[in-house]
C-alpha cells in the first residue's frame, strides 16, 4: 500500500504535462514579474541612483558620485541627525510605552473583563481610519482655533503653539501615533492570545498565581512567536513613520523624519540623489527587522 | 482541600474588585480614545452659522445633517468615491488572485525555489514605500511612452492599482500559503490522481477551500487600499481622478475655514471602513490572526 | 544662472511700468493681429491654490474672457500650491496641464534648461511694447536669451499694517526711519497687547522675506545676491549681523511662529491681532474678499533703513507670470492662453473680477490704481535694486532643503547661530554642479 502511494507520488511529479508546466510557469511568472517590475526594480534603481548626481529630469545628465551623497548626509547635514533622533524617539516610545500598553490591553480584554466587547472595538477604530482623516481629526483638536485651544480659552492670535512648540510637539505627535498603534498591537496580540492553551492558565490559577504572575510566567513565554512579530512591527512602523507627519507638516522639516527627508530631497523643488541616499539608509535600517521577521516566521522551513 | 477552595474564593473576590477597577480605568481611556472622533462628528452636526455667532463651545441651537448634504453636493464626494471604487476593487481582486497563485504553487508543489519565492514576496511587503516611489513614476512615464500612451499608467487608475497590488501581494501570499498548509494533502493527491490539470487543481479544488482566508484578506486589503492616500498624490496629476482619501488634501485646503463642513466630509470618508469593521469584524480578526501567527 | 550681473538692473522693470502706464494707447500689441494661426482645442490650466481663494476666481474670470475671445474652452483645476511646487518636476514630465501660474527666476529658468517648459518668446514679442525692456529682461532665461514665462503681476515685500490699528495705538509707521524706530514701534504695539512683528514660518520660506530685507539693508544688494550665488560665505560676519538683528525681533513675534504658515500670519493681521507684518502684498486680494473696508485699511511701507550706506535702495519684488508645459497635450493652446493673459484684454478681465495686484504690463493703466496699489508702486519705486526673493534667486536644492530649515533652527534656538551658519556654508559647498 505504501509503495503504491509512493509510486503514485513519484509518478505524479514526473508526469506534469506540457500544459501543466506552462500553467505553473504562468502562475509563478506573472505575480513574480509584477513584483519585480513594480517593487524590486524601482528599489534597485533607487539604490544605484544614490551613488550618482542627478536632478531627476534628463537621463543624459546622470553623473557618477560614488559615496559623495552619503558623505554629505553624514558629515554635512545636521537635520539628518535630528531626523534620526526623532525616528529613535518614535521607536523608543512605541517599544516601551505604546506596544506594552497594547499588550496589556489585549490581555485584559482577553480575560473578558466588563465591557471588553466595547473596548475591543473602540481601541481599534483609529486603525481602520485613513491617516488623511486622522490628520484632519487631530488638526481639529490642536490647531489654532481647535478644541484644545478652545478649552484653554485661546483663539487664533494667542493660540498656544503645539505643532511648532518643540518641547511638547514630540509628545503630541507620539500621542497621536500611539492612538493608532496601540489598537493595532492590541488586536494582533488578542488574536495570538486565543491560541494560548486555556488549561495552562487554569492550572496557574489553581496553583494560586496572581493574574500578573500568570501573565509574566505563563502567557508571555507561550506567545513567543507572536512577541517577535510584535517587536518587528513596532520597529518597522517607527522607521516607516511618514504619513502622519506629512499630513501635519507637509515637506518642511519642522519635525524631521527620515522619510520626510527622502521626500524633500527626492521630490520637491530641488531634486537631488541625496534623497535616494536617505532612502537607502532607511532600507539598511529596516533590513535587520525584516530578516528577524523572516527567520521567525519561516523557522521550520529554513531548517 | 476546603482551605484551597476558601482561598480561591477570597482571591476571586479580591480579583473581582481589581477587575472592576481595571474595567473603569480602561473605560475612561476608551472614552478619551474615542473623544476626538466624537468631537469631529459633533462638529459636523452643527451648522456653521451657529459656531460663528455663538462660539465653538456654545450650547447647540440646531443639530442637523445639513453639513452632510452640503458636503456631498459641494465637495464632489460621490465622484471621488467612484474613483476609490475604480482603484480598490480591481486592486483587491488582483492581489487576492495573484497571491493565491503563488501560494498554491508553493504549498502544493515542491520546487527548490519555493522558499526563496516566499521570502521574496514576504520581504517585499515590508519595504519602505519611499524607496520606490520616484522610480515608479519614471517607469510609468517610460513604459507609457514606449507603448504610445503616456497616460497608460501615470495619471491613470491602472497605474495606482498595479502599484498597490505589487505592495500587497506579499502579505496575501504569506497568509494564503500558511492557510494552505493546513489543507490536507490528500485532497490534492486525489485530484492529481483523477487526472486534473494544474489549472483545474487550482481552480476547482483549492480555490473553493480558500474562502475563509480570502474573505479575511479581502476585508483587510480593502481597508488598507481604501485608506491609502499617498500614491495617488504622486502618480496622478489630475485631482479629479484621485480617490477620496487623496482628495481630502485638496478639500482640506479649500474648506479650511469651514471646519463644520470639513468635519462632515471627513466623517463621510471615514464611514466605509468603520462600517466594514463593525459588520465584518470576524474577518478582520481572522485575517490578522493568519497574518501574525503561522498556521 | 541668475540674471543679476546683466547690465539692466531689475529696478527699471518697475520704473518702466509705473511711468509708462498712463501713456500707452490701448491695444499695445501692434503685432498681435498679423498672420497668427488660429489655435483651437481645449486648454488645460492649473491654478495654484484652492478654488475658494480670491485668486482662483480671478484666474477663472480671465480664462473665461479668453474663451469668449478665442472660442477655446479652458478647463481649470486647482492644485494645492505646495504640492504643485514640490511635485513640479514629476508633473511636468508626466501629463501636465498646458498652462499654469508660475514664478520668474530660477524656478523658470532652471526648468526651462531641462526642457520642461515651452518657449514663449513669440508670445512675448507679440505683446510688443506693452512690456518694457526690463520686464522682458526679468522673464528671460540668461542661458539662452529666450523667455519661458509671460510676466504678469509683481508685488513688493514690505511692512504691512492696518491703518486703523496704528491710529488706535497712536503710532505712525510711515515715520519710522531707522532700526530703533522699528523696535520702538514693535514695543509699543506689544505693550498694547498685540503682536509686534507677526511671522509664521511653518512653511519654511516665509521668514526668508525678513532675512532678505535685513541682508539687503545691512550689507547691500550686491552682497545679498553674491551670497545667494555662492560668492560670499554664510559664515561671514555680515551674515551673523543679519541674524543678530533678526534675533532682536524675536521677542516681538507671536509665540507660535513655527506653528503657523503665511495664511496664519495674514489672519493675525486680518483679525487685528498684530501690528506689523513683513510680507509680499499678494494676499491683499484676501482682504478685499473679506470686505472693502478691510482692504482700504491695509497699508504698506518699506522696511526702514538700517545702514545709511545702503539706505532703502533695495527690495524683494517677485515677478509672477504664466508658463506653458512642454509636455502638455495642447502646447500651442497653452501658449495662446498665456499670451492672452499677459495682454490688455486678459489683464482687464482680471481687474474686472477684482484683482488688486499690480500688473507689469504698461497696458495696465496705473492711473486707475487704487490708493493701496499706488502706495505699492511708491514702495517699489523707492528702490534701486530688486530681488526676486531668496527661493527664486538661488538654487532650488539649496533654498528649500537648506536655508529654510536653517532659519527655522535659528528661530527655535538663536544661540545655535554659529553652528547653523557653519553648516549652511558646508551644505552649499557640497552641492553638486548643476
Amino acid at each position: 500500500m505504501k509503495t503504491a502511494t509512493a509510486n503514485k507520488k513519484v509518478r505524479s511529479r514526473r508526469s506534469l504535462s506540457r500544459n501543466d508546466r506552462f500553467t505553473l510557469a504562468a502562475f509563478i511568472g506573472i505575480p513574480t514579474l509584477m513584483q519585480i517590475i513594480f517593487l524590486w526594480l524601482p528599489a534597485l534603481i533607487t539604490i544605484v541612483l544614490s551613488f550618482t548626481y542627478w536632478n531627476g529630469i534628463n537621463v543624459s545628465d546622470i553623473k557618477w558620485a560614488g559615496l559623495a551623497n552619503y558623505k554629505n548626509i553624514f558629515f554635512g547635514t545636521p537635520v539628518f541627525y535630528e531626523a534620526l533622533k526623532n525616528n529613535l524617539i518614535w521607536l523608543l516610545w512605541f517599544t516601551f510605552l505604546a506596544t506594552p500598553l497594547g499588550i496589556l490591553l489585549a490581555y485584559q480584554i482577553d480575560r473578558k473583563i466588563k465591557g471588553h466587547k466595547v473596548f475591543e472595538t473602540v481601541f481599534y477604530i483609529p486603525v481602520v481610519l485613513s491617516l488623511a482623516i486622522i490628520g484632519i481629526i487631530w488638526n481639529f483638536m490642536f490647531q489654532p482655533g481647535g478644541f484644545i485651544q478652545g478649552v484653554m480659552g485661546r483663539d487664533i492670535g494667542n493660540a498656544v503653539s503645539i505643532w511648532g512648540n518643540y518641547s511638547i510637539n514630540t509628545y503630541v505627535i507620539m500621542g497621536v501615533a500611539s492612538w493608532r498603534h496601540i489598537g493595532y498591537i492590541m488586536l494582533l496580540y488578542l488574536a495570538g492570545l486565543k491560541s494560548v492553551d486555556p488549561s495552562l492558565r487554569e492550572a496557574a490559577a489553581i496553583d494560586g498565581a496572581t493574574e500578573w504572575q500568570t501573565f509574566r510566567k505563563i502567557v508571555l513565554p507561550a506567545m513567543r512567536p507572536v512577541n517577535i512579530i510584535i517587536v518587528v512591527i513596532t520597529i518597522i512602523e517607527s522607521l516607516r513613520a511618514f504619513d502622519l507627519v506629512y499630513i501635519i507638516y507637509g515637506t518642511s522639516t519642522a519635525w524631521p523624519l527620515l522619510n520626510i527627508l527622502v521626500f524633500q530631497n527626492f521630490a520637491g523643488q530641488g531634486i537631488s540623489m541625496k534623497g535616494a541616499a536617505y532612502a537607502v539608509i532607511l532600507l539598511v535600517l529596516c533590513i535587520g527587522p525584516i530578516l528577524l521577521y523572516l527567520r521567525n516566521v519561516f523557522k521550520e522551513d529554513l531548517k | 482541600m476546603s482551605t484551597t477552595i476558601v482561598q480561591n474564593k477570597a482571591y476571586k473576590n479580591k480579583q473581582k474588585v481589581k477587575d472592576n477597577f481595571i474595567s473603569a480605568f480602561i473605560g475612561f481611556f476608551a472614552f478619551v480614545w474615542i473623544f476626538p472622533i466624537l468631537w469631529t462628528i459633533w462638529t459636523s452636526l452643527r451648522p456653521y452659522n451657529d459656531i460663528i455667532s455663538y462660539g465653538v463651545f456654545s450650547w447647540p441651537r440646531h443639530l442637523n445633517l445639513d453639513n452632510y448634504f452640503h458636503a456631498f453636493r459641494v465637495m464632489g464626494l460621490t465622484h471621488y468615491f467612484l474613483n476609490t471604487l475604480y482603484v480598490t476593487i480591481p486592486a483587491v481582486l488582483l492581489t487576492l488572485f495573484l497571491g493565491s497563485l503563488i501560494a498554491f504553487v508553493v504549498s502544493r508543489y515542491s520546487f527548490r525555489f519555493n522558499l526563496s519565492l516566499l521570502l521574496l514576496f514576504t520581504a517585499g511587503n515590508m519595504l519602505p514605500i519611499v524607496l520606490t516611489y520616484i522610480p515608479v513614476f519614471w517607469l510609468y512615464i517610460k513604459i507609457g511612452d514606449l507603448l504610445g500612451n503616456r497616460s497608460l499608467l501615470y495619471n491613470n487608475y491602472l497605474g495606482i492599482v498595479l502599484v498597490h497590488v505589487a505592495f500587497q501581494v506579499g502579505f496575501a501570499t504569506f497568509v494564503l500559503s500558511s492557510y494552505m498548509k493546513t489543507v490536507p494533502k490528500e485532497i490534492s493527491e486525489s485530484a492529481i490522481i483523477d487526472g486534473a490539470s494544474v489549472f483545474r487543481h487550482y481552480w476547482n479544488v483549492m480555490l473553493p477551500l480558500l474562502r475563509p482566508p480570502l474573505a479575511a484578506l479581502g476585508v483587510l486589503m480593502s481597508c488598507w487600499i481604501y485608506n491609502d492616500f499617498f500614491w495617488a498624490l504622486i502618480l496622478m496629476s489630475e485631482d479629479s481622478k484621485r480617490p477620496v482619501t487623496s482628495a481630502l488634501r485638496q478639500l482640506q485646503g479649500q474648506y479650511i475655514t469651514d471646519f463644520n463642513l470639513l468635519a462632515a466630509g471627513a466623517s463621510i470618508v471615514a464611514a466605509p471602513t468603520v462600517i466594514l469593521f463593525f459588520v465584518l469584524r470576524k474577518q478582520f480578526v481572522s485575517g490578522l490572526t493568519l497574518g501574525s501567527t503561522k498556521g | 544662472m541668475s540674471d543679476v550681473n546683466n547690465g539692466i538692473s531689475r529696478r527699471s522693470v518697475l520704473k518702466g511700468a509705473a511711468i509708462g502706464g498712463a501713456g500707452l494707447a490701448a491695444g499695445g500689441s501692434l503685432l498681435a493681429g498679423c498672420g497668427k494661426k488660429k489655435v483651437t482645442g481645449d486648454v488645460h490650466f492649473t491654478i495654484r491654490g484652492n478654488l475658494s481663494d480670491a485668486g482662483a476666481k480671478i484666474a477663472i474670470a480671465a480664462n473665461d474672457a479668453y474663451t469668449k475671445k478665442s472660442g477655446n474652452k479652458v478647463i481649470s483645476q486647482a492644485v494645492n500650491s505646495d504640492d504643485f511646487q514640490n511635485n513640479f518636476v514629476q508633473i511636468m514630465q508626466g501629463t501636465p496641464d498646458d498652462a499654469f501660474g508660475w514664478m520668474a527666476g530660477w524656478r523658470t529658468n532652471a526648468r526651462a534648461d531641462s526642457g520642461l517648459l515651452a518657449d514663449l518668446s513669440d508670445q512675448v514679442k507679440a505683446l510688443g511694447s506693452s512690456l518694457s525692456a526690463a520686464a522682458i529682461q526679468g522673464a528671460t532665461n540668461p542661458s539662452d536669451g529666450k523667455q519661458y514665462i509671460i510676466p504678469t503681476t509683481y508685488y513688493p515685500w514690505g511692512l504691512h499694517y492696518r491703518k486703523s490699528t496704528m491710529t488706535e495705538l497712536g503710532l505712525n509707521p510711515e515715520s519710522i526711519a531707522t532700526w530703533d524706530d522699528l523696535i520702538k514701534l514693535c514695543e509699543a504695539t506689544q505693550k498694547k497687547g498685540l503682536v509686534g512683528y507677526a511671522l509664521g514660518d511653518k512653511g519654511g520660506w516665509e521668514a526668508m522675506g525678513t532675512f532678505d530685507i535685513l541682508n539687503m539693508r545691512l550689507n547691500g544688494y550686491q552682497f545679498h545676491i553674491d551670497l545667494l550665488n555662492g560668492k560670499e560665505k554664510w559664515t561671514d560676519a555680515k551674515v551673523v549681523d543679519v541674524f543678530t538683528h533678526m534675533g532682536q525681533l524675536i521677542p516681538y513675534m507671536n509665540k507660535n511662529v513655527l506653528d503657523i504658515s503665511w495664511d496664519g500670519m495674514r489672519d493675525l493681521l486680518l483679525q487685528k491681532k498684530a501690528g506689523a507684518m513683513m510680507m509680499g502684498s499678494w494676499f491683499a486680494n484676501d482682504f478685499l474678499a473679506k470686505s472693502q473696508a478691510d482692504y482700504d485699511d491695509l497699508w504698506i511701507v518699506p522696511f526702514p533703513e538700517i545702514n545709511p550706506e545702503h539706505g532703502v535702495d533695495s527690495i524683494d519684488a517677485p515677478l509672477d507670470g504664466i508658463s506653458v508645459a512642454a509636455n502638455g497635450k495642447n502646447v500651442e493652446g497653452g501658449k495662446d492662453l498665456a499670451g492672452f493673459l499677459g495682454s490688455k484684454e486678459g489683464i482687464d478681465a482680471a481687474v474686472a473680477a477684482g484683482d488688486t495686484n499690480i500688473y507689469i504690463s504698461s497696458d495696465f493703466d496705473s492711473s486707475k490704481y487704487d490708493a493701496f496699489n499706488k502706495q505699492k508702486l511708491a514702495v517699489l519705486g523707492a528702490a534701486k535694486n530688486i530681488g526676486f526673493f531668496l527661493d527664486r534667486d538661488t538654487r532650488g536644492d539649496f533654498a528649500g532643503p537648506v536655508v529654510g530649515p536653517a532659519i527655522q533652527s535659528f528661530l527655535k534656538n538663536p544661540k545655535d547661530l554659529t553652528k547653523i551658519l557653519d553648516n549652511t556654508q558646508a551644505q552649499w559647498d557640497a552641492l553638486p554642479a548643476l
